[in-house]
């Protein structure tokens, strides 16, 4: 069996796992083979080449049996949260509690690329009024109303405020049709006034202390929420031992991207580093599981370090990547094309960012909720972005906009302005939708020119 | 005296004018090709005419912008970047039943009254905020009083008139007129409008309809309620919080059930028959109620969306609002 690093489709990959069982693969309950996956309808993932390792495999068919998990969390009698918006912040207090699981139903802007639009997710909401010129959460109100994607929440739980007009047009729709929300507000992230207290975030920003105040008693609600829902108190002990195994993960993710990205030959592919970012934010309902599937990428990709071996060439541009895709072939296509990530600001660093452990634990959550890079100034994320690409020695920047986002309207041209002028590195803004075959070709030319671009200016 | 301009209802102009400065609450006209924000696509025309007002103003002293939708927050980014005008972005909060929220609105007051100070304006004694009030209150309410003596366009355009000039503009009076009646009894629904949409009125009334209930964030609707005589003497500031986030009804409040409430109510005594739902594309606030609206309202909904070229009421907008009047014959 070869086992040299590389990037392998579906097919091969069931042909492998069926070589690696025969060889003694010891996996998890949620273990098989991924092939069996596109049985439930998700037909892109015959269109993706993926990690061949097995600690890519645990990772896949980790994210795609979450469904079963959070129905089983139902059969054991466990709560669950329907949390919205915040990325990161709620599902660390929900977790906290023994008998409660939060994921994301803003996940199923996955979906329509997932299952190549066959879902028909899009279609129920553009029959409630949602239509494509909403993001592609949308298909988020089509999973509700269908209840094919996820169990239904016992409790929806939605931050508003400074966020994107297209989830809170979309949680109202929600809201509208029956569905009961706990609204919480996130204000939009403010530079302290002159002699005003400050207070600095996780992530390097720095807010008003009084928003710092705001936003804590906002989550108080939360917890009052949560504690009413799982019939249980959530004291500081209880959600600082939460903020503690968030932290393990958060500090595990750090490992990783810091190891990935700065390598010298790329040793994980782009997708499966981008799920991997993704698991930080809830944990992908087990925040234990998350914990040992890090484990063993991060022993993998040390493995592949030390040995000098990766999946790209060692010439392949660092690509700082802004906004996540809407569809995962685009991470494939950005390799074929002669680029690795090296950075990412997927909309979430804030979940990536250590929670402080030496605060009231309250107030540790409030600050990481402001350190949120959608909720402060689109400046302020660039010079977010600026910070993380001096860290990873990024070579440019693309800028991915998701169709219909009403912050991808404005944000691309000011990310863009300050990342140019302050690094001069080139900045490239493409859009991409949830299914891009038809704009493979036009895509592809583009990426090629900016990478084209990057090995030129190494040449100066 | 200098000008402090904004577009926002929750911005109140007794507070900045409390500070000695003039408050404008303009209204923008549509920015067409030659707007300072780069795109397009993806942007509501509405924010692309306010910032391209904004960048060109040469008589402002300062601008204010707020976080009533994600598309305007990020506008005060691009207004920031592209022009010297001291700006001021204020927090106005989504969520409203609690106290916490009220209390930051509150808060965003006191600091823009330290960012109007700091533009030359002075800080208001209680009794000195209280007067204005009450001069903006009644001028407030002579305005309001003139509905059903005016044309609807000339009752919305006294209202912005207003808006942009204050209590000084106010001269109207109904006196000598007598009530205005005649047309199919519409409403019109939805965000601001921009100078061009005016036209809507005359259109309507041209097509044998009246819009006795202007709903549009430019109208009726955006106007804070009738301030309590006692508590204005007692809290002025908390009254005027109370009067402005407390009681502005909007679609991007969550959750917005107070706009459904305050709808149900002026619909119903002003016997309204239709509804013109008035929304910018990439408006994704109000374009999520609309289906919303159709269901809830029992009324038939015209659906008007707008993409804010120069030429608003296109030829096709004309027709469908005649063959809408039509149809309610
Ligand atoms: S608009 Fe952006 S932030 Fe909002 S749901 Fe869509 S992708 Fe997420
Ligand atoms: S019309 Fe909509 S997008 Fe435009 S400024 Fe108003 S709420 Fe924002």
């Amino acid at each position: 069996m070869n086992n040299a690093p590389t990037q392998i489709t579906l097919e091969e990959w069931d042909e492998r796992y069926e070589q690696l069982r025969r060889a003694g693969l010891r996996e998890p309950g949620y273990g098989g083979p991924l092939g069996r996956h596109v049985g439930d309808g998700d037909r892109r993932l015959l269109k993706l080449r993926y990690d061949n390792s097995v600690a890519s495999l645990r990772l896949w068919n980790f994210l795609l049996t979450e469904e079963d998990r959070l129905h089983n969390a139902r059969a054991e009698g466990k709560r669950i949260v329907g949390t919205m918006k915040d990325l990161g912040t709620v599902p660390v207090m929900a977790y906290s509690l023994d008998n409660v699981v939060a994921f994301y139903p803003d996940g199923a802007w996955w979906i329509p690329c997932v299952m190549e639009l066959s879902a028909g997710l899009l279609e129920t909401a553009d029959s409630l009024g949602i239509d494509e010129s909403f993001c592609p959460v949308r298909a988020m109100l089509g999973a509700f109303v269908t209840g094919a994607h996820f169990p239904i929440p016992d409790q929806l739980v939605c931050s508003v405020g400074a966020t994107c007009d297209d989830f809170s047009a979309i949680a109202q729709r929600l809201n509208g049709l029956g569905y009961p929300i706990l609204w919480w507000e996130i204000p939009h992230r403010r530079h302290p006034e002159p002699n005003e207290a400050a207070v600095r975030l996780p992530g390097g920003f720095c807010a008003p202390k009084r928003q710092v105040e705001f936003v804590k008693s906002e989550l108080e609600r939360v917890r009052a929420a949560l504690e009413g829902l799982a019939g249980q108190r959530l004291d500081d002990k209880k959600l600082s031992a939460g903020i503690q195994k968030a932290n393990e993960v958060r500090s595990y993710l750090a490992e990783l991207r810091q190891v990935t990205f700065t390598a010298k030959v790329c040793p994980l592919p782009a997708l499966e580093m981008l799920i991997a970012e993704m698991l930080a934010i809830h944990f992908c309902s087990d925040r234990e599981e998350t914990i040992s599937v890090l484990k063993e990428l991060i022993d993998e990709v040390k493995t592949r370090v030390q040995a000098g071996r990766g999946v790209l060439g060692a010439d392949a541009a660092r690509i700082f990547w802004v906004n996540p895709v809407a569809d995962l072939q685009v991470m494939n296509l950005l390799e074929d094309c002669g680029g690795r990530i090296c950075g990412t600001e997927y909309l979430f660093s804030h979940a990536l960012d250590t929670i402080p452990e030496d605060l009231p634990p309250a107030e540790a959550l409030a600050r990481m909720a402001l350190a949120d890079p959608m909720v402060g100034s689109s400046v302020d994320r660039a010079e977010r972005i600026c910070a993380d690409i001096r860290r990873f020695g990024s070579e440019a920047v693309l800028i991915s906009r998701i169709p219909g986002a009403s912050h991808c309207a404005l944000e691309g041209e000011v990310i863009a302005e300050v990342v140019q002028s302050r690094l001069k590195v080139p900045v490239l803004e493409i859009e991409v939708p949830p299914v891009t075959d038809s704009i493979r070709p036009t895509l592809g030319t583009r990426l090629e020119a900016l990478i084209e671009t990057v090995k030129e200016r190494r040449k100066r | 005296m200098k000008t402090i301009i904004y577009t926002c209802p929750y911005v109140p102009a007794e507070w900045i004018a409390a500070h000695g400065l003039r408050p404008s609450r303009i209204m923008p006209g549509a920015a067409g090709s030659t707007s300072p924000v780069g795109r397009t696509e993806g942007v509501c025309p509405y924010i692309r005419g306010f910032v391209n007002e904004v960048i060109r103003n040469t008589q402002a002293s300062g601008v204010v912008v707020t976080t009533v939708c994600d598309q305007m927050r990020r506008a005060f980014d691009i207004i920031m970047r592209r022009c010297e005008l001291p700006a001021f972005l204020m927090n106005v909060p989504s969520t409203w039943q609690s106290v916490a929220a009220h209390k930051l609105y509150l808060d965003e007051l006191r600091r823009l009254g330290e960012f109007l100070v700091r533009l030359g304006g002075k800080s208001p004694s209680s009794r000195a905020l209280a007067k204005v009030m009450l001069e903006y209150d009644t001028a407030r309410t002579s305005v309001l009083t003139t509905r059903g003596y005016l044309t609807s366009s000339q009752y919305s355009e006294l209202i912005a008139e207003f808006n942009r000039d204050g209590k000084s503009g106010i001269t109207t009076t109904i006196n000598e007129k007598k009530p205005f009646t005649g047309g199919i009894p519409l409403a019109i629904i939805g965000g601001p409008l921009l100078r061009e949409d005016f036209g809507i009125f005359d259109v309507v009334e041209n097509s044998g309809g009246c819009i006795v209930l202007d709903a549009t964030e430019t109208g009726e609707r955006g106007m804070c309620a009738h301030f309590d005589l006692r508590r204005l003497r007692d809290e002025p500031l908390i009254e005027l919080s109370n009067a402005y986030f407390g009681s502005i009804p909007d679609a991007f409040r969550r959750p917005n059930n107070q706009l459904y409430n305050w709808l149900k109510r002026e619909l119903a005594c002003r016997e309204v028959r239709g509804i013109i739902f008035w929304r910018y594309i990439w408006c994704d606030i109000w374009h999520a109620e609309l289906h919303r609206l159709k269901q809830w309202a029992n009324l038939p909904v015209l659906d008007v969306d707008v993409s804010g070229d120069e030429q608003a009421l296109t030829v096709r907008t004309i027709q469908r609002i005649h063959a809408f009047l039509e149809v309610l014959q």
